[in-house]
């Protein structure tokens, strides 16, 4: 695949100059929620504790304001080819940045996923959107990015063979969200999205409360460790107790599902062709009005600081499939005899098709 | 302090009726009705994974993974918007005492409804700063010009009830626990990042809500990115734990010889603690730290802010600066912090205080041992 963030940051530059842009203002205000873009870390690679801008001029050149401004240090050892300067208020920084550098076409990426207190003072600076020419070029990985989501997807897989080796009944849904989560901090995440949830009979996957885990259950687990900023996300489903027939065939069936998604998912297939494959392995089995809100709406996503592309695996998503894009497929499905089934995996898309990244496939798992 | 923020809140927070009854909720309803303009009928009441205090204030609802929306009338039950599907309502169920939830997909639909049963154009908005901008536009039109009330809550929120100062003690009693982890750790020489999650893991079992964690060597401060098998000594640590709702923040430094930068930082803390009482300006703490660390000695962590106010968030931005206009009251919590850097070395310590109507209780403090 061999791009490099040079090439990228080559790529956006490009797209600069066809629209006659001068400079891009990316914004990012340091809350990092799995499905948020952050254009900064596209533009340099630097993860904020708080509210960042990064500034991309035409030639290539970056600048990158963050707070606080004791961050200024570990920000500069992160990103040496940027001028960094540190600040309590980056719109302030931003405003001094602007007017030093006298260029009159900028656009912003970003601003609509920052909080509005940030944003709109930032839109009586720069008032146009160039979110496109950031998050396009961040469609296709990195080398370095697709090694990382490959370290991420290493830690989930040993994460949860740790979930099933402490999950226990008794045990509150909280407590094994907070056990599998501080495992992968030992494990060498930064950061982990655990989304659990237990019940007889699951209705959607759901951050996890205080309810106690029971015989009979099915816990719900999604498994996403962050390795450097790049999330990889495992999805798993597994039994207290054995597991009945009917769930077994039933599982199997949301396997075959997304198998049918990864095989569609090859370079110049598009992402609604996809969740059109998952789609159509369960309705073929008669569940076909289970195949849409409210029970789903997508059949996986798009992982960490572009997420936005190549975006969900959905049917009104028609962005053509590239070697090196990375996201999830996952039925993740609604069956009214189970309940909902959690199955998913992370795929990188190589000139063959979508590879697993995972070494072990999803399978319903059985505490006894 | 910012620390690096996760991207979904994993720990417990249920409501637990015992220990935070309905009635105190009500009670902070009817002081925000009270300090409101009588024209206003309802909040619009917003909070997210990062920004939620003054939600979890009024309805104990943390947004653990997507945004969650309050619309609280003078008449009639509060209803709770969760991010998430009709599917998702029954989990987010067991984190409020609000009965009425809805999906807040239908945020523009249920908001323009509610606005119709209200009978009044005039609603309050608190925390809408921190509503992402896109979410900000596509309601506008169902917020019509609110009055933002957020600094009304916030005001009500610096004092702490009785209950509230039994959850920031046992929240200070976790950070403890988890420093005194730290420090046991560093001692036996263990890598950076495993005296970090040494301390993460006692206060996790201690059934922590959330924790976050900052450390260097050197005075220096970041967060967790990847393993640091590296030991330091000393290590500069810094631990936020949320217990039930309510942080405790300290700083420390963990060594195994005597520290003097540190142990001078904490003898200007100890000073500092001994100014907060009732009525004392917060300048006067925060420009008595300043002249007694010096200006060519000042950390930069600590450079503007000397602590602030704390509970239901961690304070950002912290009020004890040199030009800050408010006084220390009784019931208030507070995070005081001290830093300092000369030639032997840099140390940042701090403390967590309760002022009381004759002083202060100390309910945590760090230094270096």
């Amino acid at each position: 695949m061999g791009l490099t963030f040079d090439e990228r940051l080559t790529a956006i530059c490009a797209r600069m100059r066809e629209r006659r842009l001068d400079l891009i203002v990316a914004v990012h205000d340091g809350a990092h929620f799995i499905e948020t873009p952050n254009p900064v870390m596209v533009l340099c690679g630097f993860k904020s504790l708080g509210p960042a801008i990064c500034l991309l001029d035409r030639a290539g050149a970056t600048t990158l304001i963050v707070a606080p401004a004791w961050d200024a240090e570990r920000a500069q050892a992160l990103c040496p080819k940027a001028r960094v300067i540190g600040t309590e208020d980056v719109v302030g920084g931003l405003a001094a940045a602007l007017a030093k550098s006298g260029k009159p076409a900028i656009a912003t990426a970003g601003l609509a996923f920052a909080s509005f207190g940030l944003a709109r003072r930032i839109t009586d600076l720069v008032p146009d959107a160039a979110d496109d020419i950031v998050f396009d070029a961040a469609a296709r990985k990195t080398d370095d990015e697709i090694a990382w989501a490959r370290e991420a997807t290493r830690i989930a897989e040993l994460d949860y063979q740790h979930l099933l080796e402490t999950a226990r009944p008794g045990m509150s849904e909280d407590e094994l969200a907070t056990e599998t989560r501080w495992h992968s901090k030992s494990l060498g995440a930064e950061d982990n999205f655990v989304l659990l949830c237990a019940s007889p009979h699951n209705r959607a996957v759901a951050p996890s409360n205080g309810r106690r885990i029971r015989d009979g259950d099915i816990i719900l687990a999604e498994i996403t460790p962050s390795f450097r900023g790049q999330l990889a996300q495992i999805c798993r489903t597994i039994v207290v107790g054995t597991a009945p027939e009917l769930l077994r065939r039933k599982y199997a069936l949301v396997v075959e599902a997304m198998n049918a998604g990864i095989a569609a998912a090859a370079p110049g297939a598009r992402m609604a062709d996809v969740c059109r494959a998952v789609n159509a392995t369960l309705e073929r089995q008669g569940y076909g009005e289970y195949c849409h809100p409210p029970h789903i709406r997508r059949r996986g996503h798009g992982l960490g600081f572009a997420s936005m592309r190549p975006g969900d695996v959905a049917l009104d998503n028609p962005t053509v499939l590239e070697p090196g894009m990375v996201f999830m497929i996952h039925p993740n499905q609604y069956l009214p005899e189970t309940g909902y089934l959690l199955c998913g995996e992370p795929v990188v898309i190589t000139a063959r098709g979508a590879e697993p990244l995972t070494r072990r496939q999803a399978a319903l798992a059985e505490l006894r | 302090m910012f620390t690096m923020h996760p991207t979904l809140l994993v720990g417990p927070a249920d409501w637990d009726q015992v220990r935070m009854p309905k009635d105190e909720f009500l009670g902070r309803i009817a002081a925000l009705w009270r300090a409101c303009d009588p024209e206003i009928a309802g909040a619009v009441v917003y909070g997210d994974a990062r920004h939620h205090a003054e939600l979890a204030y009024l309805t104990h609802f943390t947004p653990k993974l997507e945004p969650a929306i309050a619309l609280i009338g003078r008449a009639g039950p509060p209803r709770l918007l969760v991010g998430g599907g009709v599917n998702m309502l029954a989990a987010a169920k067991p984190l409020t005492w609000i009965e009425e939830l809805l999906p807040l997909r239908e945020a523009g639909a249920a908001l323009a409804r509610w606005r119709t049963d209200l009978g009044s154009e005039r609603l309050a908005l608190i925390n809408g700063d921190a509503m992402p901008f896109g979410l900000r536009q596509n309601l506008a039109k169902a917020l019509g010009s609110p009055s933002d009330v957020t600094e009304t809550v916030a005001a009500e929120m610096r004092r702490k009830s009785a209950r509230e100062l039994v959850l920031m003690r046992e929240a200070c009693a976790t950070l403890d626990a988890a420093v005194v982890a730290m420090r046991a750790a560093q001692r036996a020489a263990r890598g950076m990042t495993d005296v970090v999650l040494a301390g993460e893991r006692v206060a996790q079992r201690r059934g922590a809500q959330d924790i976050r964690s900052l450390f260097g060597p050197g005075g220096t401060l970041g967060p967790f990115l990847v393993p640091v098998a590296a030991p330091a000594d000393p290590l500069q640590v810094y631990v936020a734990v949320r217990h039930a709702g309510y942080w405790a923040e300290g700083f420390a430094v963990l060594a195994t010889s005597a520290q003097p930068t540190a142990a001078q930082a904490r003898a200007v803390l100890d000073e500092a603690i001994g100014l907060a009482r009732p009525g004392t300006p917060h300048r006067a703490l925060a420009r008595r730290v300043a002249a007694t660390i010096g200006a060519g000695r000042r950390h930069p962590v600590t450079r503007e802010t000397f602590g602030g106010s704390i509970g239901l968030a961690l304070p950002q931005p912290g009020c004890l600066t040199e030009t800050s206009d408010g006084r220390f009251a009784a019931g208030e919590t507070y995070t005081v912090r001290v830093g300092m850097t000369d030639s032997g070395g840099s140390a940042i310590v701090s403390a967590m205080v309760a002022i009381t109507d004759g002083g202060r209780d100390v309910l945590w403090a760090g230094g270096d041992s």
